[in-house]
């Protein structure tokens, strides 16, 4: 089940009742709810209070900027502007804040694998331990007040990754999304765009927040990712017995064991060959764990500053199949 | 603004994203930013917003009733409601209760619903505290979603009547 589901994200929409929404606020104003926010952390009486780090966008390089987007940690809209924005993140990074983002608050639960009730666990936790210091704006009828009506409620986007090759091979994934709509859910791809996502890994999650409870939309979400991975492993079996399938897995691992020079789109594709040969059997020495550390990894923001040097797409591509093959080495 | 893929329809999407190590920003029509995957309830929200307030409030209040005094300004933090269709963003939380005739509808339409369930801010308990407040603000309430059901029926006369009663009580 957590081989198909790769990670689990709960994010929730928060702000404080004092001021304006970020888009009607200044710089200035930006600043001191920063100032306010990061306030709170450190007067809580949370995990996250003695032991975080605050990034100011302003202070960081592009390619930090965007390897923050790459790991998950912020959106593209969060980096698209840097007046008054920080990130606020635990050393596990597990829990991030990022504060005047679409909202002044967009707290962040992180786990590995298919963990909804433990993630919305710690998230509830951290924000009623926010809550006792700063005053959220909170309406009886509306829930939560968010700066963009789409999140009023519970302000909660529960999300899971997926690795679905087998359904997007089979073209099915278009198909479930239409229906996904009906059930109050949304699923696109995590990286690339169109119909087919990079890697063939997508991201489901809750669309509706208000009239509907966290923990119902909580479980609706659980109950389909179910359903969706039941059907991903099936499929997952029937193709892996053909030897056309088979070959392109082999074929896969050797081209990342061997390659000088790879970019990152087709070590995604190649790595999701190989993902989908270790969940259907066909390769039993890899262990998922490393394959998901790479796909992590061999990002092209996130290779620049691990490497602590700005380097151009080929030094990149050269890097990133050095990288790739030392880490599969048999 | 023209859509930057197929140049023909306005755009109306606003896209940001990290692609390959680089960020990149578009401005896409609905129907582009669907083919690339990027159809979901925020498009059709800023869509609707618009649909809304020049087909239903537009035409109802300005040619089927005299003008209705409506609030066009929030006092605390200067948005208009110009500001907000444009948007698609309220400017802060007292928004809600200066708009919430013009914007229920489309929340309901989003949502499917207008009632919150679920996790309750400490501020809430500290009002729910002051049951006295409550219970008037509930009335209000009250008829302000009448007025939006009657809105929704095109039942013309009884809107005319909630909206005077609407205007007794805040006046009060």
């Amino acid at each position: 089940m957590s081989n198909v589901v790769m990670l689990t994200r709960i994010r929730l929409a928060r702000n404080l009742r004092k001021y304006p929404f970020p888009c009607r606020l200044n710089t200035d104003g930006k600043n001191k709810v920063v100032e306010t926010v990061v306030g709170a952390i450190k007067n809580s009486n949370s995990p996250l209070a003695d032991d975080f780090d605050v990034l100011y966008v302003k202070d960081l390089s592009e390619a930090q900027r965007i390897s923050l987007v790459e790991a998950h940690l912020a959106s593209p809209e969060f980096i698209s502007d840097s007046a008054g924005r920080a990130i606020v993140l635990s050393k596990d990074r597990e829990m991030s804040i990022m504060i005047n983002e679409e909202d002044h608050i967009r707290l962040q639960i992180l786990k590995k694998g298919f963990d909804l009730e433990g993630a919305y666990d710690v998230a509830d936790k951290l924000d009623t331990l926010l809550d006792e210091n700063l005053d959220f704006a909170f309406d009886e009828k509306l829930g939560y007040l968010t700066q963009c009506p789409t999140n009023l409620g519970t302000g909660m986007r529960a999300s899971v990754m997926l690795h679905l090759p087998a359904l997007q091979k089979s073209r099915a994934v278009s198909r479930i999304a239409g229906n996904l709509q009906k059930l109050g859910l949304t699923i696109r791809g995590t990286y690339g765009e169109g119909s087919e996502p990079e890697g063939a890994m997508y991201q489901l999650s809750n669309q509706v927040t208000l009239g509907i409870s966290e923990k119902a939309a909580i479980d609706n979400l659980k109950n389909i990712t179910t359903q969706l991975v039941n059907q991903e492993l099936s499929a997952q079996k029937r193709i892996a017995e053909s030897v056309r399938t088979q070959d392109k897995v082999l074929r896969s691992l050797g081209i990342l064991r061997s390659a000088k020079l790879i970019s990152c789109d087709e070590a995604m594709t190649l790595l999701s060959n190989v993902r989908f040969g270790i969940n259907a059997g066909l390769l039993e020495d890899i262990d998922i764990n490393t394959i998901d550390k790479l796909i992590f990894d061999i990002q092209p923001a996130t290779m620049i500053v691990n490497k602590q040097e700005s380097l151009t797409a080929e030094q990149r591509d050269i890097l990133r199949a050095e990288y790739i093959g030392k880490v599969l080495k048999k | 603004m023209k859509c930057q893929k197929c140049g023909k329809n306005n755009a109306d999407t606003h896209i940001k994203r990290v692609i390959n190590g680089a960020f990149e920003e578009y401005h896409l029509c609905s129907e582009c930013a669907r083919e690339m995957g990027y159809s979901n309830v925020f498009e059709g929200f800023s869509h609707s917003f618009a649909d809304d307030f020049n087909s239903l409030f537009g035409s109802f209040f300005e040619n089927a009733l005299p003008a209705r005094t409506q609030a066009t300004r929030c006092e605390t933090c200067g948005a208009g409601y110009n500001d907000i269709t444009r948007t698609g963003m309220m400017g802060c939380a007292d928004c809600y209760k200066v708009f919430a005739d013009q914007i229920m509808p489309t929340v309901r339409r989003v949502h499917g619903n207008t009632t919150h369930c679920g996790k309750n801010s400490a501020a809430a308990k500290k009002q729910a505290a002051e049951p006295k407040k409550e219970e008037t603000v509930s009335e209000l309430d009250k008829l302000k979603a009448e007025l939006n059901k009657a809105i929704e029926n095109q039942e013309f006369e009884r809107a005319a009547e909630l909206r005077d009663k609407i205007r007794e009580q805040e006046g009060q």
